[in-house]
């Protein structure tokens, strides 16, 4: 099968759009894959931000340009990088926060999930109580080697250390530096079956720990030389401007470290709840034990009775999940009560304590004020408040609160949550309304990102979502429309190049013959000898029925030719055609045009032409005129053909039209077009045709014929009528 | 009462409903929520807990409903269309602390029972009590003090506990009816010579003084006239006139002495013959 030009380019276009696809995409991808995207990469928790960082366990938050787990839990990570880093180093200060335990640097890590050990990487970490470096390979199991870190009195929690992790091929290397003494450690390991990428991970194992100036680097086969060796450049090992100061809250809990090896109290303790019928005017001191459930930006703790409130106390650094003993003047309130000028004391970690779950209404009463609580709530709006703080407006049946989101690591998160989403929310009740503002009966104090979680986003049939679909049906069915349009401009440039191939043969076969044919009867006529009167006069029969089928078989090919009809200007085709048959004649022949030339499909405008030459060809050979007029009138929705003569005329009688009439008058059907005969004797001729025409689409025009199609055809009968409002008159 | 007397002096239309049990909140919210759902005019509460009532309250002030919390306040700032007509709560622990001065004369243990944060009000008549007691009877010491319910079975349990644990106690003071009538019973059941006096708050009906011997007094709040006003202000506010944010009622003192006074009949809702009139006015 022989593509027609048109087909052509269009494959020829699909095929390279195809391919700029395929490119793109290849293109795309070989970035994403590439081992050295993003790298090199330095934090930003100096100005707050740690979006691009996702926690699986733990409660990690941003303070005073660090990162910080509270938690001792046993493998809290905190991850972020490109799962495509192959060869590289990571480094960073680490300040563990336990005495038991490890905090420390992932490297290649990847099929990460919330557990032990439960991703594959390298770790290496500070283990606090055995004054090791670490250095291991996780695979949801876990294999290590350990190095005593010089001599064992500089190895302790509460204190910085600064830790590289390098991964070159198969070869990992980690080194340890204690900031206060420089002394340094470091130890090498190969791996034959090595993990070759991954992306990096804070960890840290039954400790807290706090991160800062995490710098990701892409490393050589002599860094990793350098780095066994210890000759690594110092001050180079870290970006400029990202050395901050140690906090004012990490140095005051530094000088309280020792507090935490006090024995325990001997002094008698009450339950929180009892706390509440403590004297209402006079100040009464009491002693308690509990589970620290939020450090930051207040400390609560709390017991199986109830939570408390601890303002301003002296604290040592506390994780959540902290069990400790804390006396001091206790405040009754109505719901929960406030321990003042309190003294802490540590007593021993332990893993955070799950919250409560209850609905918002059980939340509302105030029974479960400063206490850890699992809500679920439908997000019925967001807002930043003070000091960047983000807040969630929350519904759950009857009750509404509000939750707030701690800024820096959740930004994308608060971000990215739509209205209407169904969350979970993990946090602690407050009623105080310092908080609360009496706008609504508590509030939640989210401890970390990990505390909120998206259980279902908004439902589809939103307003948004309903007009998106809208506009997707109106373009889908507009797309279908020019689709169908276009096929059916392709099927009817193929009819015509099949007319004219058959032309081309037609003239090529027929045309040829019937000329060869009347040539030789001419000479057979020129020969013929005198006195055969009757022969001649046969053979000038035959001379004049070869010329007349040699006519037309001519009228036909021209019929065909496709080169008459492919010009939009069917006046100046039916010109050339009139002026072509009159030459040599006294015909005058005047073309007149009204109107604006506007494009008319191919299909109308070739039985335009059919017509107009019919219409033509009758007047001159029929009507002897002296002038022959044809007029094109284009108007928005129609385009009118008119040839009037003024020849001899005649009476038209319905039922005795001559064949050409009868086949102008189907051609004109064929396209919806009326056509109309005016004649009388002595006075001319005039044929009218008037087509109507496709509507224009435009920007503003497309819905309205969206519309009218869709109701064409969907109301087939209706449709059908009022697709033609030019109804064929006989 | 005080609802059927205000709507027959407004010409209101009154609609009455409440929990079948006083700690159903769920109950509660959602008869307001029905309330504003049916676009009344005006809305007349008294919460049964002083959080959970913020929102279902902050929903109706939305939808333009003049609202009205009678007895006990909620966190919601008065003004706009909120207003509170509420039992002074802090005179109440004044007259409670006052009575028990007068039966200990001036020395002994008092036991506060009934404590329940749920109602805004009982805390506040508690500190008022503690407070009062501590700055002009030094001498009368709180000795224990026990959160309360409206079950009345397990207040009697509490009751029972608090007698045992203090043999010496001079008084109870019960915050709510249900510790009353838990007091009560238990008090009642003490061997013959061991006399404590209960001094209730806002019992739920006629104080049968004759029968309890036990029951010292009770410091009744006028929710007959809290409720009455309330509907009057609503009928004020759609009038256009100013109304007050803040009332506050002054609780009545029932003793053997005054309880056949017209005025506390009336406070107690003895008093039939105003409202069977106004019907009979409307009819």
């Amino acid at each position: 099968m022989k593509l027609s030009p048109a087909v052509y380019r269009g494959l020829l276009f699909g095929g390279f759009l195809c391919l700029l696809l395929t490119l793109g995409l290849l293109g795309t991808r070989a970035y994403l894959h590439s081992p050295s995207r993003g790298l090199p990469y330095s934090d930003s928790f100096a100005q707050s931000k740690a979006d691009e960082w996702r926690a699986l366990g733990g409660t990690w938050e941003l303070m005073n340009g660090t990162i910080r787990n509270d938690s001792d839990e046993r493998g809290a990570k905190l991850l972020t990088g490109s799962s495509y880093w192959r060869n590289y180093s990571i480094e960073a200060d680490v300040y563990p926060l336990g005495k038991s335990g490890d905090a420390g640097l992932i490297i290649r890590s990847g099929d990460e999930q919330e557990g032990v050990n439960a991703y594959r990487g390298y770790y290496a970490g500070i283990g606090t109580f055995g004054h090791l470096l670490i250095l291991g390979r996780a695979d949801h199991s876990w294999i290590e080697v350990t190095k005593d870190i010089s001599t064992p009195g500089d190895v302790r929690p509460f204190q910085w250390y600064h830790l590289k992790l390098l991964a070159y091929d198969c070869q990992i290397a980690a080194a340890v530096t204690v900031l206060t003494h420089s002394s340094r450690a470091s130890i090498g390991i190969a791996d034959p079956d090595c993990i070759r990428s991954g992306r990096i991970g804070l960890r840290s194992y039954f400790s807290g720990g706090i991160w800062r100036n995490v710098y990701v680097r892409p490393a050589s086969h002599e860094d990793l030389v350098q780095m066994l060796q210890g000759q690594e450049s110092k001050s180079g090992f870290l970006p400029n401007n990202v050395t901050i100061q140690d906090s004012e809250f990490i140095e005051s809990h530094r000088l309280l470290e020792e507090e935490q090896t006090k024995a325990l109290s001997n002094s008698s303790t009450q339950t929180i709840a009892s706390l509440r019928l403590s004297s209402f005017v006079t100040p009464s001191r009491a002693t308690i034990r509990g589970t620290v459930i939020l450090t930051a930006p207040r400390l609560y703790v709390e017991d199986s009775t109830g939570g408390l409130f601890i303002p301003q106390a002296k604290t040592p650094p506390l994780k959540v999940g902290d069990e400790i003993e804390a006396t001091g003047e206790i405040r009754p309130g109505d719901f929960s009560s406030t321990m003042e000028r309190a003294t802490i004391q540590l007593l021993w970690s332990r893993t955070p304590v799950p919250p409560v779950s209850v609905t918002a209404s059980q939340a509302s009463t105030g029974k479960y004020d400063a206490t850890f609580i699992e809500v679920r709530a439908r997000l019925a709006g967001k807002e930043r408040g003070p000091g960047d703080a983000q807040i969630l407006d929350l519904e759950e049946g009857p009750e509404s609160f509000r939750a707030f989101l701690n800024p820096g690591r959740s930004d994308r998160l608060f971000t990215n949550l739509k209205l209407d989403s169904i969350l979970r929310l993990r946090g602690i009740c407050v009623v105080d309304p310092t908080l609360t503002h009496n706008l609504t009966p508590f509030v939640l104090l989210l401890r970390s990102n990990e505390d909120l979680e998206v259980i279902a986003g908004p439902p589809w049939w939103s307003a948004g979502h309903l007009v998106a679909i809208v506009i997707a049906i109106l373009l889908l069915a507009l797309a279908s429309v020019f689709l169908h349009h276009r096929v059916e401009n392709w099927r009817l440039r193929a009819i015509l190049e099949e007319r004219g191939r058959l032309a081309h043969e037609m003239h090529d076969t027929l045309a040829q013959s019937f000329a060869g044919i009347g040539f030789q009867l001419q000479a057979i006529r020129n020969e013929l000898p005198e006195g055969l009167p009757k022969m001649d006069q046969q053979l000038e029969l035959a001379s004049n029925l070869v010329r007349h089928s040699h006519e037309e078989a001519r009228r036909s090919i021209a019929a065909l030719r496709p080169e008459s009809q492919e010009s939009e200007d069917v006046l100046s085709g039916l010109e050339h055609f009139a002026r072509h048959m009159v030459e040599g004649g006294s015909v005058q022949i005047l073309a007149e045009r009204e109107g604006e030339q506007r494009p008319v499909p191919s299909r109308i405008s070739d039985t335009l032409y059919r017509i107009g030459q019919e219409a033509v060809a009758n007047a001159i050979r029929h009507a002897s005129p002296t002038q022959l007029t044809i007029r094109l009138a284009s108007s928005e929705n129609s385009v009118c053909l008119q040839v009037e003569d003024n020849g001899t005329g005649f009476v038209p009688v319905s039922g005795l039209q001559g064949f050409g009439i009868r086949g102008m008058r189907m051609r004109a059907q064929r396209i919806s077009a009326s056509f109309r005969l005016q004649s009388k004797v002595n006075e001319g001729t005039q044929i009218t045709v008037e087509a109507p025409l496709p509507p224009r689409v435009t920007l503003l025009s497309w819905p309205k014929l969206l519309w009218k199609y869709v109701m064409e055809h969907s109301i087939n009968a209706r449709a059908t009528k009022q697709a033609n409002s030019y109804t064929y008159r006989r | 009462m005080g609802e059927a007397v205000a709507a027959a002096k407004t010409g209101a239309s009154v609609y009455w409903n409440a929990p079948t049990r006083e700690d159903d909140v769920e109950a509660q919210i959602a008869i307001v929520d029905n309330v504003v759902d049916q676009n009344y005019d005006g809305l007349v509460l008294a919460p049964d807990q002083a959080l959970s009532l913020i929102s279902p309250v902050r929903r109706a002030l939305s939808h333009g409903i003049q609202t009205v919390i009678v007895g006990s306040p909620l966190s919601i700032p008065a003004g706009g269309r909120l207003s509170y007509i509420l039992n002074d709560d802090e005179e109440g622990g004044r007259i409670a602390a006052q009575r028990v001065a007068g039966l200990l004369k001036g020395r002994g243990t008092v036991a506060v029972l009934g404590i329940n944060p749920d109602i805004t009000s009982i805390m506040i008549r508690a500190h008022a009590f503690e407070q009062f007691l501590f700055q002009n009877y030094p001498d009368i010491r709180v000795v224990d003090k026990r959160m309360g319910t409206f079950n009345v079975p397990h207040e009697e349990q509490v009751a029972e506990d608090v007698l045992k644990n203090h043999p010496d106690l001079g008084v109870i003071v019960a915050l709510i009816w249900s510790t009353a009538d838990g007091s009560l019973s238990a008090v009642d059941s003490l061997p013959e010579g061991h006399s404590v006096k209960v001094i209730a708050f806002d019992l739920d009906g006629w104080p049968h003084f004759t029968e309890r011997k036990n029951l010292d007094c009770v410091i009744q709040e006028d929710t007959r006239s809290m409720v009455q006003q309330a509907i009057e202000l609503i009928h004020a506010a759609r009038l256009g006139q100013t109304v007050p944010a803040i009332v506050h009622l002054h609780p009545q003192l029932i003793s053997r002495d005054n309880v056949d006074q017209p005025e506390v009949r009336r406070i107690l809702g003895m008093d039939w013959q105003l409202g069977q009139w106004h019907l009979r006015q409307i009819q």
